[in-house]
């Protein structure tokens, strides 16, 4: 079950299992360096630049470069994680039958794996080099 | 524990704008992933989310985040402080005026773009 409390030592005496701490942990530590990255990444394209100048040339050229590949897999792979802890509390919360939640959460994590992998693909294994700008 | 007061409020935005922003985030991986399949398609999707609706869903989107990422500050002042529980309330304010702060020169930058027909 998920962690309802207000600190870490509340929170290490309510933990079910070591793993539910360490998601408690890793959803403190993952939230404030995405409020860095994911903020930072949304300044970068909608008011650096206009949102509706960004095209294929735009994302070629910025994916070709290796500090926004390290930058974008860092923020992809933790939001991706933070977001699917956080709907598995939901999903705990709110769907009470056994079959039905299973069902939606392994759902969940196999959509989820699959765009890690595509994602990390389209970072580090497509020559963006050889066609961008 | 603060059922129906600006604790209940905080809660269920933080929900909220967490779902939408991780299937935003789907949508966001998907479109950028189709790149791998070259210039032609990967343009025609670019453009498509250039309309005004997905541009103004943008804009909400950027809000959603706004609020997640100040909420989640003051849940982690409510954690790591021993102070932080007892004026949660009064940090919630600060999260809302923040955001306002933050969210309002947004949407003044973005808005014309969406309509004015700026970019291509």
């Amino acid at each position: 079950m998920a962690i309802k409390t207000r600190n870490f030592n509340e929170a290490r005496q309510q933990a079910s299992t070591n793993i539910e701490l360490i998601w408690w942990v890793f959803m403190r530590v993952s939230g404030v360096l995405l409020v860095f990255l994911v903020l930072g990444h949304i300044y970068r394209n909608n008011i650096v630049i206009s949102n509706t100048s960004i095209d294929y040339d735009y994302v070629a050229t910025r994916f070709s470069q290796p500090l926004v590949k390290v930058y974008d897999l860092v923020m992809l792979v933790l939001a991706l994680l933070h977001g699917t802890n956080g709907l598995r509390y939901v999903i705990d919360d709110y769907v009470h039958h056994d079959g039905w939640r299973n069902f939606i959460k392994f759902a969940l994590y196999f959509v989820v794996a699959v765009l890690i992998a595509t994602g990390t693909m389209l970072l580090f294994s497509f020559p963006f080099d050889k066609v961008g700008g | 524990m603060y059922r129906g007061r600006e604790g209940q409020w905080a809660f269920y935005l933080h929900r909220i704008t967490g779902v939408a922003i991780l299937l935003y985030l789907l949508i966001h991986v998907g479109e950028l992933t189709a790149a791998m399949f070259g210039a032609k398609y990967s343009n025609a999707i670019l453009h498509f989310f250039h309309q005004p609706l997905f541009q103004l869903g943008l804009l909400a989107m950027i809000g959603a985040v706004l609020y997640h990422a100040l909420n989640g500050l003051r849940i982690l002042i409510m954690d790591f402080t021993s102070w932080g529980t007892r004026v949660q309330n009064k940090l919630w304010y600060g999260v809302l005026v923040l955001f306002a702060l933050l969210y309002i020169p947004t949407i003044i930058k973005i808005l014309p773009e969406i309509f004015g027909g700026g970019g291509h």
